[in-house]
């Protein structure tokens, strides 16, 4: 049986080492069964202890110890690295913002202190990290370096590149993509994250693979209805996205009818402050994140693809409490905890990283155009 | 008055536009009562304002020009729904809306949907809503203008069986298309997936939510569309039972249903109550179930060829559809969940209509069912025989009624695109 250390923020009901880690402890729904990990937590690092912290009731009930300290966490009190795996989830608790607003969440911090263990035992152990890698490219890029330079598996990112689509499509390996648009809600920088990276696990599979992302801009307000006008962003794009919306807000709230919100005039009125991401991609291609807070609250894609027309599906975000879609993720990580392979690049969500906070610099630089250099992230999909 | 091939395409040539016009079939829709989030305003404001399809936001190639409401109260959207789409007409009865206003029928399909409204109840606490009544006024018009067209009923066809058989005896007899039925058999699936045709089915169960006489139809369809594809052809049913309350744990217990198949179905769903505080998703013990679910019901039931299925609603545990079933040759159960976007808080769009609507669609436009409605008929019968067992003290109940054979369609119906 593996053990695991978990290293997190905060343990709470519905944050998500909770609802992450929990699963590793009662099991969690998969493939139409209710599994139990092959594995066992056997120690905890929890950086705040809020009211409603539950890591000592869980250390109770689950035979695991909470200790003071990450080196300790992953050595579980000794002086030898002692588990099999790490779990690190720096999301939730209360945290502070920089300037572009993003939450200077410590996943950096929590990951070096796990590799300075491992550079001192000369071993090394899986380790996955919950949502984007750090706030910091430069951060980022040390953690995934540091997992290249000592030989262990990584898997990081968001929930939405393994949820359920509906339709459940996938973009054809190495199609040729003319134009991507992804459509959002909830706010920076935890939403627009999830929404990034829902857009690069469909676009890093065209033609070539993913090369990287050389210039990035973000507007905001009218100029984003402004872009749309000249072209910018394709309006049938967004058309198709939103046909897979669930949630339109607005008339639909008021009378339950269904409506074409791009052609119909209700999009500027809804969604009162819209946020438009633009990546420009080292081979060319662009892609267009629309943040619609207001207009409606699910996440959508679509393409244009040479030869197949408009792909459109929607990232299902299943309801609380459950949750299912971590169950999803946790079925990866676990995958790669039983394995030593991770089911997907961690580059995805490098890059996705790098591009969000590229954007947010953008924001606060006068929403001008950055060039990305620093974003030569390459990368290929997997079959 | 019958034109010439030539004067035809002259036409066409002449004013294309018009010849579109009269390409788009004209529906008539007769309806209970239509409120926000009522069945009614989910189905006629798909055609009359479009809807998310394939893609894009889809207008049917057809025209809904009139319509019939039997109740109006406060809260009604018709008057809302007639003044922004001026080419629909509310007409004070059936026969009006069918002959917009004229003596002979001048529509090109019928759109009933009776769910919701103030209707009583039996003493079996079935729902007298006037399907029936209103179908047989809709055939009324068929027989008078000596001319049918094609008829989509929402849901089941009758409370009462004998009605719903004479419903569908009429379809066949004056050789009209028809279709029925729940937005369950066509809506997504979590995971996408379809039974295979021919497959040998042991045993299928859902797990459901809701009441009686009106979820339960729902988990009966959920079950239907996908053991109807099973080797041999549907064959109908023997008997049904049902288990409520204090029998329900019991027959539980007794394993009169599988338990692989219910924790199959179990982990397909999205809404799993917490059994525990503090938790957000973990598996219920027996005793956990019995605290969250205040009155359980089960239908089991036995089909002519000895498949046997049984249709649990355990509202307080979870508020999805799902399905399981044990197939020869696979060691794991086939699960999945039909998906149903709820606008209860989790949407604002019941989009599982979409697909039913645009089933019904293909209909207007081919003349031709897009899928059977034996199928809904023969959920219509067990939702029924479902009631009858509660009203009879949980006893079996034969139904050597629900002799229903048919085959089911070659391509899957579901939502996929």
């Amino acid at each position: 049986m593996q053990r695991i250390a978990v290293i997190t923020t905060v343990y709470k009901y519905l944050s998500h080492a909770q609802h992450e880690a929990d699963r590793i402890l009662v099991g969690y729904p998969r493939d139409g069964k209710w599994h139990r990990p092959d594995m066992k937590i056997v120690s905890l690092y929890v950086d705040q202890r809020p009211e409603g912290d539950l890591s000592e009731a869980r250390a109770r009930e689950f035979g695991f110890h909470v200790y003071p300290s990450v080196a300790e966490a992953v050595r579980c009190g000794g002086d030898k690295l002692a588990v099999d795996a790490v779990m690190i989830i720096g999301e939730h608790g209360d945290y502070p913002r920089n300037e572009k607003g993003q939450i200077l969440y410590p996943r950096y911090e929590f990951f070096k202190q796990c590799v300075e263990v491992f550079e001192k035992e000369g071993r090394a152990v899986p380790v996955f990290n919950d949502k984007h890698l750090s706030y910091s490219f430069e951060k980022a890029k040390w953690m995934v370096d540091a997992s290249r330079r000592l030989g262990f598996p990584m898997l990081a990112g968001s929930s939405l590149p393994v949820t359920w689509r509906l339709p459940d499509v996938e973009l054809p390996l190495g199609c040729e993509i003319e134009d991507a648009l992804m459509v959002g809600e909830g706010g920076s920088d935890a939403m627009d994250f999830h929404a990034l990276e829902g857009l690069q696990c469909m676009v890093e599979r065209r033609k070539g693979g993913e090369t990287g992302v050389k210039a990035v801009q973000l507007v905001e307000g009218d100029a984003v209805w402004k872009a749309g006008e000249e072209g910018r962003w394709s309006k049938e794009l967004l058309t198709a996205a939103l046909s897979r919306s669930d949630t339109p807000l607005g008339l639909t709230v008021k009378d339950g009818r269904t409506q074409d919100l791009v052609h119909n005039g209700e999009l500027p009125k809804l969604a009162r402050s819209p946020w438009a991401y633009f990546i420009e991609y080292a081979d060319g291609l662009k892609a267009t994140l629309l943040m619609l807070d207001g207009a409606l609250q699910d996440f959508d894609f679509a393409a244009r693809v040479k030869g197949r027309g408009i792909i459109s599906t929607q990232f299902l975000l299943t309801p609380e409490p459950n949750v299912t879609y971590s169950a999803r993720l946790i079925g990866k990580v676990e995958e790669m905890f039983v394995t030593g392979k991770a089911p997907y690049p961690v580059e995805r969500t490098l890059l996705t990283s790098g591009v969000l906070e590229s954007c947010l610099t953008s924001r606060v630089q006068s929403h001008r155009r950055l060039e990305t250099s620093h974003l030569n992230v390459s990368y290929h999909a997997k079959a | 008055m019958p034109i010439s091939r030539r004067e035809f395409i002259a036409g066409a040539a002449a004013a294309p536009a018009v010849l579109e016009a009269q390409r788009r079939p004209k529906l008539a829709a007769v309806c209970t009562i239509f409120f926000r989030y009522s069945h009614t305003q989910h189905i006629v404001d798909r055609f009359l304002d479009g809807y998310g399809w394939n893609g894009t936001h889809h207008h049917p190639p057809m025209d809904l020009v009139a319509l019939y409401v039997d109740q109006v109260d406060k809260g009604d959207l018709s008057r809302e729904r007639a003044a922004r789409h001026p080419e629909m007409k509310i007409y004070p009865t059936i026969a009006e809306a069918l002959t917009l206003g004229g003596s002979k029928l001048a529509v090109d399909g019928v759109v009933l949907v009776g769910e919701h409204g103030h209707y009583p109840q039996n003493e079996k606490g079935q729902t007298k809503y006037p399907r029936y009544e209103f179908f047989q006024q809709i055939v009324k018009v068929f027989r008078d203008s000596g001319r049918s067209v094609p008829v989509f009923n929402d849901k089941h066809l009758s409370w009462n069986w004998d009605w719903a058989k004479e419903m569908y005896d009429t379809s066949r007899s004056m050789d009209f298309a028809f279709m029925a039925g729940s937005s369950l058999a066509v809506t997504w699936r979590t995971p996408s997936v379809e039974m295979p045709t021919g497959a040998r089915v042991r045993e299928a169960l859902s797990v459901c939510y809701g009441g009686v006489d009106s979820y339960d139809f729902h988990g009966l369809e959920t079950i239907q569309c996908m053991v109807e594809r099973r080797q041999g052809e549907e064959s109908g049913v023997k008997w049904v039972q049902a288990f409520r309350g204090e029998n329900f744990w019991k027959a539980y217990q007794e394993g009169v249903w599988p338990h692989d198949l219910m924790e199959a179905a179990l982990c397909r769903s999205h809404t799993l109550t917490p059994a525990r505080a503090g938790f957000n998703d973990v598996f219920p013990t027996f005793d956990d179930m019995r605290r969250l679910v205040k009155d359980p019901v089960a239908y089991r039931y036995e089909h002519a060829d000895g498949l046997k299925c049984t249709m649990l609603l355990m509202s307080g545990l979870v508020r999805d559809f799902n399905f399981a079933a044990s197939l020869e040759g696979q060691a794991e159960p086939f699960s999945t969940q039909m998906y149903l976007p709820m606008p209860d808080g989790r949407t604002t769009l019941a989009n599982f209509f979409s697909p039913l609507v645009n089933g019904a669609e293909q209909m207007y436009l081919t003349g031709k069912p897009t899928y059977p409605v034996e199928r809904t008929l023969l959920t219509t019968g067990l939702t029924a025989a479902g009631m009858e067992s509660l009203y009879r003290n949980q006893a079996r109940y034969d139904t050597p009624h629900l002799d229903i054979h048919y085959q089911p369609t070659k391509e899957s119906t579901f939502w996929r695109t």
